[in-house]
């Protein structure tokens, strides 16, 4: 199995004047590819931190991190940048998206500002993956347009354009209802199932964290819990039907 | 380019601002345009005014200098006597004549002898400027003829043209002789001829104009004349043109420039009043493209952090603000241009009761290509400020909200 995410002794310093706050404290942590890792914890011990260390948003005040077998920990800002663009994909609970452009336009936005424009691939990329989030019909829509379920869905499918080594969602389903929260999810499984991406999702959602293949959690910045497993799906939920 | 597609969505997306950011460009444009075809106007008026009447170029014989002789039974040193009583001459004017025809710049030519006398009316004596011309060639330089208010205006061997102030001053009307005598005192009886109101001043005060053959004997200039008039197609080169052909002839040229030191420096002031205008008006335009983006850029930190997540370059960012600073200011640009040349125009066609316009306005001189480049420049640097700070959110802070 390829390692996709390899974090050693990561931690993370906030200094506000003479005040430090010291969130992560040393974590280790590595996911293989095709794994679908949920990280849950105590609001404040410290989740979004590592997801941003680990997303190249945010630098460690020390640790190594690899990624895809090259070590990230010491990017320049410019190479940094580029990385995520190439090898990293991100949901957040907000779903971010371009409130000007299409869905299609903001599903192909990672791969059209680098190279410069929108081509025909990428179109057709997009549409595929607009196809397999199950917004065939709103392709052509303003984002403004979009229910918050299906701007979700359009920030994975942005996530996805250009086929990242490892995705990183803080709170993908925080903002949305049970139901859109599920569709979701399912989603992400399915993707994770089919392509062998690898996420790491933090939640706060005991259901969501239970339908994933590796448990984390964290409390006041350090790992207590790095189980993995058999995704069992708890009692009673059952897989919805794709529209 | 997709960071032009995007700065175009962005303006797109909130079109008033954008139309009403482009108007105010646009506005700043048109005062730049106005205030430079009027100062070229009232440039060309003026010029004209001075020019219109008078010659771009005088030639005259050098000016004399003393020689110094060297000879075997001569002192060391000796200077030849220079006489000022001979008159200074152009003898081979028919040459020079020639030579100025050939030349594509000039658009008249008018030799002349010029000198001072007296008109002598019983007692009453006043002194003139007496310039004798080829008959035919009288209006060459200034017009004379059509502004005859008496006499018929023909030279002949004998006849006088004067200035109406001149002829109030004496008395004198149509038909009239007159005595003429010179400071040598070389003596003449003439007939007016005819009365002119040229309109110009110097010349009704104190001119009278005779034809050549009647001067020669009263300067005692068998063959040769005083001065060549010249005018020129563009009156703005006539420094040049007086450079070249000083060369070409070995004359003094004097272009009318020289002869008309406060009219320069008019023009040069009002030229630095119009570019002042100019100058503040490329100002405002950029501080207003410059306040607008930094607003907008601040407005759009989040979805510009959320670009910076995925990598998007930096680059990418500041061209999309860069392309909006410089659509702005392209289209206000050429949308005040336009207004611009509208607005000369419509100003151009308000005249006064002898047709003339009320202002002095070039709507061709307005400058557009400088207010296009300078417009266009100037919007897309005062993006440059917003343009970098959106380059630089830290796409944490737009995830954190
Ligand atoms: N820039 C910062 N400066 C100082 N302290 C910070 C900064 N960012 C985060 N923290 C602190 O780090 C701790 C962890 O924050 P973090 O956002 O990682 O928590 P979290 O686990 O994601 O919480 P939640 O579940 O509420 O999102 C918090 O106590 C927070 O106050
Ligand atoms: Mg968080």
């Amino acid at each position: 199995m390829t390692r996709v995410l390899e974090a050693q002794g990561i931690e993370k310093v906030f200094l506000n004047g003479d005040e430090e706050t010291r969130v992560l404290k040393g974590i280790d942590l590595t996911l293989d590819e095709g794994e679908l890792a949920a990280l849950s914890g105590a609001s404040g011990s410290g989740k979004s931190t590592l997801l941003s260390i680990i997303g190249l948003l945010l630098r460690p005040t020390a640790g190594s991190l690899t990624i895809s077998g090259e070590r990230v920990d010491n990017l320049s800002e410019r190479k940094r940048a580029q990385f995520r663009n190439r090898r990293l994909g991100f949901v957040f609970q907000f779903h971010h998206l371009l409130p000007d452009f299409t869905a299609m336009e903001n599903v192909a936005f990672p791969a059209a500002a680098p190279a410069g424009g929108i081509s025909r691939d990428m179109r057709d990329r997009a549409r595929n993956l607009l196809e397999r989030v199950g917004l065939e019909d709103r392709i052509d829509f303003p984002a403004t347009r979009l229910s918050g379920g299906q701007k979700q869905r359009v920030a994975i499918a942005r996530a996805l354009m250009n086929r990242p080594d490892l995705i990183i969602a803080d709170e993908p389903t925080g903002n949305l209802d049970r139901e859109s929260a599920d569709r979701v999810l399912d989603l992400m499984r399915e993707v994770n199932r089919e392509d062998g991406a690898t996420f790491l999702i933090c939640t706060h959602d005991e259901g969501v964290a239970a339908r994933c293949s590796r448990r984390l959690t964290l409390r006041d910045g350090e790992l207590v819990l790095n189980v993995s497993g058999a995704v069992d799906d708890p009692p009673g939920w059952r897989p919805q039907a794709d529209v | 380019m997709f960071a032009l597609k995007v700065a175009q969505r962005y303006l797109l997306s909130n079109p008033s601002q954008t139309l009403l950011l482009i108007a105010g460009v646009a506005l700043g444009v048109t005062v730049f345009v106005f205030i430079t075809a009027l100062i070229a106007g009232l440039a060309v008026r003026l010029t004209e005014q001075v020019t219109g009447n008078s010659a771009h170029i005088s030639l005259e014989p050098p000016t004399r200098v003393a020689r110094v002789l060297v000879g075997p039974d001569l002192p060391v040193e000796s200077v030849a006597l220079v006489s000022t009583f001979q008159r200074q001459q152009i003898r081979d004017w028919p040459r020079v004549i020639a030579l100025l025809r050939a030349n594509p710049e000039v658009s008249a030519i008018s030799p002349r002898i010029s000198g001072s006398a007296f008109l002598v009316k019983s007692e009453a004596v006043q002194s003139v400027a007496i310039i004798g011309v080829e008959p035919q060639g009288i209006d060459a330089i200034s017009r004379i003829t059509p502004t005859i208010i008496d006499g018929d205006g023909e030279l002949g061997a004998d006849g006088l043209l004067i200035g109406v102030r001149l002829a109030e001053d004496l008395g004198l009307s149509a038909g009239q002789p007159i005595l003429l005598r010179t400071e040598r005192g070389v003596e003449r009886q003439l007939t007016i001829r005819g009365v002119f109101r040229s309109g110009l001043q110097s010349l009704d005060e104190r001119v009278a104009f005779l034809s050549l053959q009647a001067a020669r004997p009263l300067f005692v200039l068998p063959e040769g004349v005083t001065n060549i008039e010249v005018k020129l197609k563009d009156p703005d080169d006539a420094r040049v043109t007086a450079r070249f052909l000083a060369e070409a002839t070995g004359l003094r040229a004097t272009p009318w420039q020289e002869k008309n030191l406060s009219l320069e420096d008019a023009l040069v002031a009002q030229g630095r009043t119009g570019s002042m205008i100019q100058v503040f008006s490329l100002i405002s335009i950029i501080i207003g493209v410059a306040s607008a983006l930094v607003l907008s850029a601040y407005r759009r930190r989040a979805e510009v952090g959320i670009m910076r997540a995925f990598g998007v370059p930096g680059a990418f960012i500041l061209w999309v603000f860069l392309l909006q600073g410089l659509l702005i200011g392209l289209i206000g640009a050429v949308v005040g241009c336009a207004t611009g040349y509208g607005l000369c125009l419509w100003l151009e066609g308000i005249t006064s009761v002898d047709g003339v316009p009320i202002l002095p306005i070039a709507p061709e001189q307005g400058g557009y290509v400088a207010a296009l480049v300078l417009t266009t420049l100037g919007a897309t640097i005062a993006s440059i400020l917003p343009a970098r700070s959106a380059a630089r959110v830290d796409p944490l802070e737009a995830i954190q909200q």
